[in-house]
């Protein structure tokens, strides 16, 4: 930028000036580039508006268009001054030089201001039924930027009208360019409330955008395929007659033309009935979706986003195609991470094999995060795998035997939910757990460890002993491994009873008196009065049994995963989030959301239980998808709404807090069946799983 | 669909070129740049940060997102608000970017600085302000963008610059086929094929191909008169699987029956790109062997390496062995075979080894020790190997003939094969 910093401002523009009027015609050309350059660099030139005005006139066909760019750019400032120049616009759409004219229509399009808006519609009208093609596709994107400006004059004019006819163009190009427009305006007719739809696709437009679609370029088939996505199918034949039309997409060469046929597909297989056309068009969909992990990393990363999600809808139809998502040790983390993801979601017994090593492999790369998820997916394989577990925990074992630090803490991790999955199976390695007590230090890698040896404390022969150890150190621990110790120990106590009446009054003196978190000192409280009441409701309660956890097919509730498949690929898709809760208009509150049909939510039950005053919709997480809890989804119950009333006006922080509480209140003297009986199945479930695990498989899974 | 706009960084990510943002607000590109610039100081590597950025409060019509690539050490960003397709952005930012090198050649802040007019206006006509990519058809551009050249600068100090024009083509867009310009004329006819093919392998430290797959595009250079519709076909067409195609193939004809039937645009294009899957043999060789020992002490390591052509007739050449010794490595000393390099790039902390060309059957050795401030050095697990073979195909695809309709000439056609391949190599 320095290099055109060179003379005083003032100077500058006044031989700018005095070069704009020179009596050449090279000094002035030269002149306008050079007030280009200083506009490109932000410099004031308005000051120049008339002296570049004057050079409109020309027959140089890039002088020409370095003027328009300039009054683009200062239309919007100086209104008063492009009026001047309408009478040259108006002129040049009639120039015999189809350039000139398409320059000047889409020119007078994107001056944005008000004042030349009135005289662009006689224009605009001529030059939609141009003789020259490239004349009518800009004049018809022409249209869809003035219904931005003033979608009265549209109508009044009858534009729109004429679009709709234009989509019998002979000209591909045209009917692909009028799709866009009409899409353009359809969004934003109904973004303004408007009740009619600009833009219908009856079964005589579709034909007209089937035979388009395979003649015109790649952006003009993206726009027809959105519209084709838009169209109701009238019967199982019209659907399976667009599906076959539009297969033929899947060999183009742009990625985003790839993605938008088989989004097509996806949204008219529905109503297909034949099941082996199904088959076949799903068998048709796996090259092109190989195909687009051959493109630079950025394109990858959407299409395996995209791919995830077309996964967990049809899970079959990349299932032997597992090893294209092996990682390279040099792809970007963000494509890595997909990928193991998808190779997690594409895992079955015939290839399990094959992709354990591949995980054991990346567990021994440099990269710490790259490595903890790859842990974390051999976790995952194992849960979802039965007959797979067993080799899941040798590789597992394994890995923790290199006693690398954070190989070590995420290993003993996930041990425990392969623990919650196969309760009383690999107890053989325990002790190795045990053995590497020392080497954690983060606080999921430590609580998952005292979970474990609470759970297994009648055969663990020392785990007073390795209890005491974070008994004693209880006030430094994070809060999640207090809770832990607390629930362990209390469940050390219920199976042991002798060894452990010591440590067990040692922890509950400690939680409540000199302990800062309420969740903690709450839950102390809890087990104190279980205990001292009834020891027998403390051992149903705390020693319950747990639904084991498994995989779950989804990330995201099946209606919303529909909702998205329709909009692949597009930002929705990609985050894996509605459209509405990212770029909706206004914000959307926690209040809204419900209104607008809590269906459409994934986790209604989440968000509801949010404090009031959170608006949860325009924080979206970069990319990954957000660790929030799943929680089942189940419909109020009255009494529930009843019960979450009452509870409102109460500063609880998390919903387990607000249970725990319903809990007390609600069963008074603590008898788990009372528990059972005073409230709702579910919350009864939820607080014994807060009570005695404290672990819900959100934490264990992603 | 929108995209909001384009904009051009350079290395040290300040905008050199941005188009429009007539819409929005003159903050509205700054805030992408800065959301960006910080993207990219946070994560651990430049490239590690995310492609599509979400930009949640650029206060005019609620939160947008931009898509970025690096394109040597220029950035590209697209802009975009909306429920927008990002693969259209960034197909959109990949087609721009061949445009600029078809126009400048070689890009660089320095090139576009100085073609900025060009730029601008290949923007323009590339991108509609309503967001939609319009003309970015090569040959169409080049009618109504003129290319810098000798010929218009030697026009413009003449002055005679309404002869350099391309207001003289008073046919514009008159073509019925939207790839190719009419009346068009060579002398002599020629179309060259050029089938190059990449092989991406990753193989483990025992030598077992864990994936290898060929890539293959025809690049073709197409100079012939008039309209011609080429009809090419391949004598072994089958292994070829995952096809695309540039849009003047005929789709139904190549499901038919493996020939390509098109109206070519002139000049450069791809014609087609494939996959190559042998039947049978489920995997690709690779065409060498690696054995590789590392070994890692504490502040060091040592690593001993041998390379073996596994060719008999033809020669690899460039081969490029690179292995990245881990946060903090800071040296590396190494002994080589005669005819082979090797240096260590102490910011990357990547040891380069070269070999210039590897003759069938000969072996090539590596031996050397590097030295870190990491206690324990995590140097990666894989070797990768770059390399080319000219002249050779992996998947030996062989034209069978070319006709030609609606011309009365006989084209030249030149069929050429090269080969290129990125291995992992684990140890």
């Amino acid at each position: 930028m320095a290099a055109f910093r060179a003379p005083p401002r003032k100077g500058e523009n006044f031989e700018l000036s005095a070069d704009l009027n020179s009596e050449y015609k090279e000094k002035r050309k030269d002149a306008i580039k050079r007030v280009i350059a200083n506009m490109t660099v932000q410099k004031d030139v308005s000051g120049l508006f008339p002296d570049v005005l004057k050079n409109m006139q020309t027959d140089d066909l890039e002088q020409k268009k370095l003027v328009y760019l300039y009054l683009m750019n200062y239309a919007k400032t100086q209104p008063e001054l492009v009026i001047l120049a309408v009478n040259t616009f108006v002129k040049d759409t009639d120039d015999p030089n189809p350039l000139v004219r398409a320059l000047a229509i889409r020119t007078m399009g994107c001056l944005r201001a008000e004042k030349i808006i009135d005289y662009l519609c006689d224009p605009l009208q001529k030059c939609l039924r141009d003789e020259n093609p490239y004349v009518r596709k800009t004049a018809a994107l022409c249209v869809a930027k003035l219904y931005d400006l003033k979608p009265e004059l549209v109508i009044e004019n009858g534009f729109l009208e004429t679009l709709q006819e234009m989509i019998a163009d002979s000209n591909p190009m045209v009917v692909a360019n009028t799709v866009a427009a009409l899409t353009d305006i359809h969004i934003a007719a109904a973004a303004a409330g408007s009740n009619t739809e600009v833009f219908v696709i009856t079964s005589a437009v579709l034909n007209k955008l089937l035979i388009a679609l395979n003649e015109c370029s790649e952006w003009g088939r993206v726009a027809i395929l959105n519209a084709l996505g838009r169209y109701e199918t009238h019967d199982d034949r019209e659907s399976e007659h667009i599906c076959e039309r539009v297969v033929p997409q899947f060999q183009h060469a742009n990625a985003s033309v790839v993605l938008s046929a088989i989004k097509v597909i996806m949204i008219h297989m529905r109503s297909v009935r034949s099941e082996t056309l199904t088959k076949q068009l799903v068998r048709k969909m796996a090259p092109p979706l190989v195909t687009l992990l051959s493109n630079p990393p950025e394109v990858q990363w959407v299409a395996l986003r995209d791919i995830n999600l077309l996964l967990q809808k049809r899970p079959d139809i990349l299932s032997n195609e597992m090893r294209v998502f092996f990682c390279k040790y040099n792809d970007p983390l963000y494509v890595k991470v997909e990928k193991l993801d998808i190779m997690v979601r594409l895992a079955g017994p015939n290839n399990v094999d094959a992709l354990l090593s591949e995980l054991k492999e990346y567990a021994s790369e440099v990269d710490v995060d790259f490595v903890r998820r790859s842990i974390k997916a051999i976790g995952q394989t194992a849960i979802k795998i039965d007959e797979a577990a067993e080799r899941c925990v040798n590789v597992l074992m394994e890995l923790i035997g290199t006693r690398v630090s954070y190989v070590v803490q995420e290993g003993v991790v996930v041990m425990k939910d392969i623990f919650r999955k196969y309760p009383s199976t690999y107890e053989g390695v325990i002790p190795t757990l045990c053995a590497n007590l020392d080497e954690l230090d983060e606080p999921e890698a430590k609580a998952s460890l005292i979970w474990i040896i609470g759970e297994y404390a009648n055969k663990i022969d020392n785990a007073d002993e390795l209890l005491g150890i974070f008994v004693d150190s209880f006030t430094e621990e994070s809060y999640p491994v207090q809770l832990q110790t607390l629930t362990a120990v209390v469940k050390l106590f219920l199976r042991k009873p002798d060894t452990s009446q010591g440590l067990v009054q040692r922890i509950l003196n400690t939680a409540t008196k000199d302990c800062d978190s309420p969740d903690v000192r709450d839950r102390a409280y809890i087990y104190w009065r279980l205990l001292s009441t009834d020891p027998g409701a403390a051992k149903a309660v705390v020693l319950a049994h747990r639904p084991p956890i498994s995989l779950p097919r989804t990330t995201v509730s099946p209606a919303l995963l529909e909702e998205l498949l329709g909009e692949i690929p597009s930002l929705a898709s990609v985050y894996h989030k509605p459209e509405e809760t990212f770029v909706g208009r206004g914000r959307i509150g926690a209040d809204a959301i419900p209104k607008g049909g809590s269906e459409k939510l994934s986790r209604p039950l989440l968000l509801a239980s949010k404090p009031r005053t959170c608006s949860t919709s325009t924080t979206l997480p970069p990319t990954m998808d957000s660790s929030q809890p799943v929680l089942p989804q189940q419909p109020y119950s009255p009494r529930r709404l009843q019960l979450r009333t009452c509870f409102r006006g109460h500063q609880a922080t998390r919903w387990t807090t607000w249970y725990r509480y319903l809990a007390i209140r609600v069963s008074g003297p603590m008898r788990h069946h009372h528990l059972h009986l005073a409230s709702h199945r579910h919350i009864s479930t939820l607080s014994v799983a807060c009570l005695s695990v404290d672990n819900p498989c959100h934490q264990l899974l992603r | 669909m929108a995209i909001d706009g384009l904009v051009i960084l350079d290395s040290t990510g300040r905008p050199i070129v941005q188009s429009g943002f007539r819409s929005t607000s003159p903050a509205y590109p700054l805030l992408h740049i800065e959301a960006l610039n910080d993207a990219l100081s946070k994560a651990p590597r430049p490239a590690d940060a995310d492609p599509v950025l979400y930009v949640p409060n650029t206060g005019i019509d609620g939160p947008s997102a931009c898509c970025h690539v690096k394109r040597g050490e220029l950035r590209f960003l697209g802009l975009m608000s909306g429920d927008t397709d990002p693969l259209y952005v960034f197909a959109f930012l990949e087609t721009f970017i061949s445009i600029l090198r078809d126009y400048f050649g070689q890009l660089s802040a320095e090139t576009l600085k100085e073609n900025f007019d060009v730029v601008y206006q290949l923007l323009e006509e590339t991108l509609d302000a309503g967001g939609h990519p319009s003309t970015t058809s090569i040959n169409a551009l080049k009618d109504i963008v003129l290319p810098p050249s000798l010929l218009s600068k030697v026009l413009s100090v003449a002055g005679v610059s309404g002869l350099a024009s391309p207001g003289t083509n008073s046919h514009p867009f008159a073509s019925p086929i939207p790839w190719r310009k009419v009346g068009v004329r060579y002398n002599s006819n020629e179309i060259f094929f050029d089938v190059a093919e990449e092989l991406k392998a990753v193989v483990n430290k025992n030598g077992g191909i864990i994936v290898s797959s060929v890539w293959g595009k025809v690049h073709t250079n197409c100079r012939l008169s008039g309209t011609p519709d080429l009809l090419l076909s391949f004598s072994n067409a089958q292994p070829l699987t995952d096809c695309s195609f540039h849009p003047c193939v005929r789709l139904q004809r190549w499901s038919r029956d493996k020939n390509l039937s098109f109206v070519p645009p002139d000049g450069r294009f791809i014609l087609m790109e494939y996959k190559y899957t042998p039947g049978g043999v489920h995997h690709v060789a690779v065409p060498f062997a690696l054995k590789a020992s590392v070994d890692c002490e504490v502040n060091g390591g040592s690593f001993d390496v041998a390379l073996t052509s596994r060719l008999t007739t033809k020669v690899l050449e460039n081969m490029n062995v690179e292995l990245y010794l881990g946060e903090g490595a800071t040296s590396a000393s190494c002994v080589v075979s005669n005819n082979t390099s090797w240096n260590f790039d102490p910011r990357t902390r990547i040891l380069h080894w070269n070999i210039k060309a590897v003759s069938p059957s000969s072996s090539f050795s590596l031996k050397g020790t590097f030295s870190s401030t990491a206690e324990q050095p995590r140097p990666s697990h894989a070797f990768r190997a770059r390399f080319e073979i000219p002249q050779h195909s992996f998947s030996s695809l062989k034209v069978d003939q070319l006709k030609i309709t609606g011309e009365m000439y006989k084209p030249y056609k030149g069929v050429r094969g090269r080969s290129t391949g990125d291995v992992e190599w684990r140890w």
